[in-house]
């Protein structure tokens, strides 16, 4: 088992390019860190340096108390998972399994026993004679786990793993994946530009864009207190809308509509000198609300919209809306038949709103 | 010391990784400082060798032992001589694809063995170095085809190493063979300059080599004078960059950048307002591409 350090790693390619930069982050054994974020913000290069693929341009990296910038990948013991299974075509499971460590002159005995016992952990036992062809897209990912698991790696590491798999399996996978970590407890760094998978999979989460970490905490915390804007649009969906306006006395201003602002982060928006600025209001689409009891006991934080497109996702409506031409949607109960075209009053449940820098996007706490 | 060899052996030189090549017609020795000397072989007795290993360690290549097939490959690709004679020729298109690794990373005979089994069969491989050289690779129509991201995927599992792939184009014939296998040399030892990508072919190659040859202030014109005030803009440059990637379809940019379909939209009329080119049409696409590698 093992914990990493991260200390002011910088990644710059040939070209010029910053992929990563100021990445300070200390990962706690046993932990199952995901890095989150869009395609091109540097967590594959971040977990590429952590494995030695990529050479870091500044910045130290520990294993343990161990700094590993000089250290071969080889000798880092690390174990590596990626979205193409990485299997080879020509060989059966236990083949598969074994390559790697016949490479590395293991005994045979000790090969069978490791191949073997991932197996089991695996529940590949009868499937170790299939070549991969024969194998099903969540049987080829738990064999690209079990090559993982032979290593009897201190560090998992997982780039995507799940990429390529359908929406189904990537659920089923998901749960097996987790249980794995229960099981084995390895340090596992995990990436992908999936929420949904972060969200659920990670004991933390590094929320990162443009080569920089722009939040780290555990998922709740991520998603309730979203440091800044792109954090609360990235985790969530249908993501957090924002909306511009002013705060003029107590009220959130936009255009003609006026909400009243809780005492709570009035009190915070004046202290921080916000009276008369512009600000953006971050409210998720599920705290918005068309119930008769929300609207009763919300008389001030309520307004008429157009619902220009409903979508029934069974237990729940996501309506599309505007207000003063700026989009939101709500999430709301489908037990009221609402239709595009409909007007409907909506209450915003400001207490759990955030307020945001119009300048510099951070969340005015 | 190593000047004073070199007052003796004129074609000494020191390694340097990434510049020159740990090539088999030198003698290599590592210094105490642990600098990698060589020598070429013409210019050494065994008396040299045996004089220069008394305060010298051999540093020996570790390729494996050439096959009949890449002893006949080396033959007809250096021996202009024996191409007439065509006494043995690949019985299907082959192509040949350059990789290179780091130096030291893993044993040129571990990279061999992975690579077969990944093919299931012998594979030719012509070794430029230690840490780079050729795949010839034989167009096997019914077999399991694995591409070559996968197959980086997997030597990274399982051997721990970064590896570059420039996948030259299927051939038939030996016409000409010297002179394809330069040009591809030159081709892939140049192109990883110019991209992250860990796989690049061929047809993907051309667009950089062509840009690249011409002259450097003939690019900063070109690249200014195209991508005009958006020369500097690294968002729009990306967004046009991945736009280009999802081969020019506005939902899956959108979807690659997290943008709305219509902030996209938006975005890329503005570019064409203020610089009048409209990269939704081929051609114009085209110059703003090369424009980019151009800026690069």
């Amino acid at each position: 088992m093992a914990e990493l350090k991260l200390v002011n790693i910088k990644k710059v390619y040939d070209n010029n390019v910053v992929s990563v930069q100021n990445f300070n982050l200390e990962i706690r054994d046993k932990e199952f860190l995901v890095l989150v974020g869009p395609s091109g913000c540097g967590k594959s290069t971040a977990l590429r340096m952590i494995a030695g693929l990529e050479e870091i341009t500044s910045g130290d990296l520990y294993i343990g108390d161990k700094r590993v910038n000089d250290v071969p990948p080889k000798d880092r013991n690390i174990a590596m998972v990626f979205q193409n299974y990485a299997l080879y075509p020509h060989m059966d499971v236990y083949n598969n399994m074994a390559f790697g460590l016949k490479l590395r002159k293991f005994k045979k005995d000790e090969i069978k026993k490791r191949v073997d016992n991932a197996a089991k952990i695996l529940g590949l036992e009868s499937l170790l004679n299939r070549k991969p062809k024969a194998l099903s897209g969540g049987q080829r990912q738990r064999v690209a786990l079990g090559r993982a698991i032979v290593r009897d790696a201190e560090v998992f590491l997982m780039d995507e793993p799940l990429s390529n798999l359908d929406a189904k399996l990537r659920v089923q996978m998901r749960a097996e994946i987790q249980k794995l970590h229960n099981r084995l407890q390895t340090t596992t760094i995990y990436v992908t530009h999936d929420q949904t998978e972060a969200m659920t999979m990670a004991t933390r989460l590094v929320v990162m864009k443009d080569g920089i970490i722009q939040q780290v905490g555990a998922p709740k915390d991520v998603y309730d207190e979203p440091d800044n804007v792109f954090v609360g649009g990235f985790i969530g969906s249908p993501a957090m809308n924002f909306l511009n306006g002013k705060l003029i006395g107590n009220y959130f201003i936009m255009d003609d509509i006026k909400l009243l602002v809780p005492d709570g982060r009035l009190k915070i928006l004046k202290e921080r000198g916000y009276d008369g600025k512009d600000i953006i209001l971050g409210i998720r689409p599920e705290d918005i609300n068309d119930e008769q009891v929300f609207l009763d006991f919300s008389p001030e934080t309520k307004l008429s919209a157009s619902v220009e497109v409903a979508e029934l996702m069974g237990a729940e409506i996501i309506l599309y809306s505007q207000v003063n031409n700026q989009n939101f949607v709500a999430r709301i109960d489908s037990r009221f038949n609402i239709t595009a075209g409909d007007t409907i009053d909506l209450a915003f449940d400001l207490s759990k709103a955030h307020f945001f820098d119009k300048e510099t996007e951070l969340r005015i706490k | 010391m190593i000047e004073q060899l070199k007052e003796i052996y004129s074609t000494l030189i020191v390694y340097k990784d990434g510049s020159d090549q740990l090539g088999l017609d030198y003698k290599w020795f590592a210094t105490d400082n642990g600098e990698i000397i060589g020598i070429r072989n013409d210019e050494l007795t065994s008396r040299d060798v045996s004089l220069l290993t008394t305060f010298l360690s051999p540093y020996k290549v570790k390729f494996p032992t050439p096959t009949e097939a890449e002893r006949n490959w080396r033959k007809v690709i250096f021996s202009a001589d024996l191409i007439e004679e065509k006494d043995w020729k690949p019985s299907n298109p082959f192509r040949f694809v350059y990789f290179s690794f780091n130096i030291n990373q893993i044993e040129p005979l571990l990279f061999k063995d992975a690579i077969e089994a990944l093919f299931d069969k012998q594979v030719s491989i012509l070794w430029e170095s230690e840490h780079e050289g050729f795949i010839i690779e034989q167009q096997m129509l019914e077999e399991e085809s694995i591409s070559f991201e996968q197959i980086i995927d997997i030597l990274m599992s399982d051997l721990y190493v970064k590896i570059n792939f420039f996948v030259g184009p299927y051939i038939k014939d030996m016409v000409n063979l010297t002179l394809h296998y330069i040009s591809l040399t030159n081709v892939a030892k140049r192109v990883f300059l110019y991209t992250n990508k860990s796989v690049v072919t061929y047809v993907e190659a051309i667009p950089f080599i062509l840009t690249k040859q011409t002259e450097a202030e003939l690019r900063i014109d070109i690249s200014k004078t195209i991508l005009q005030e958006y020369i500097h803009d690294e968002e729009t440059i990306k967004m046009i960059e991945t736009f280009f990637r999802c081969n020019l379809n506005l939902s899956e940019t959108a979807k690659v950048l997290h943008l709305h379909r219509n902030s996209l939209q938006y975005r890329l009329d503005r570019f064409v307002d203020k610089t009048g080119i409209d990269i939704r049409q081929f051609h114009h696409a085209m110059t703003v591409s090369l424009a980019l590698i151009a800026r690069k």
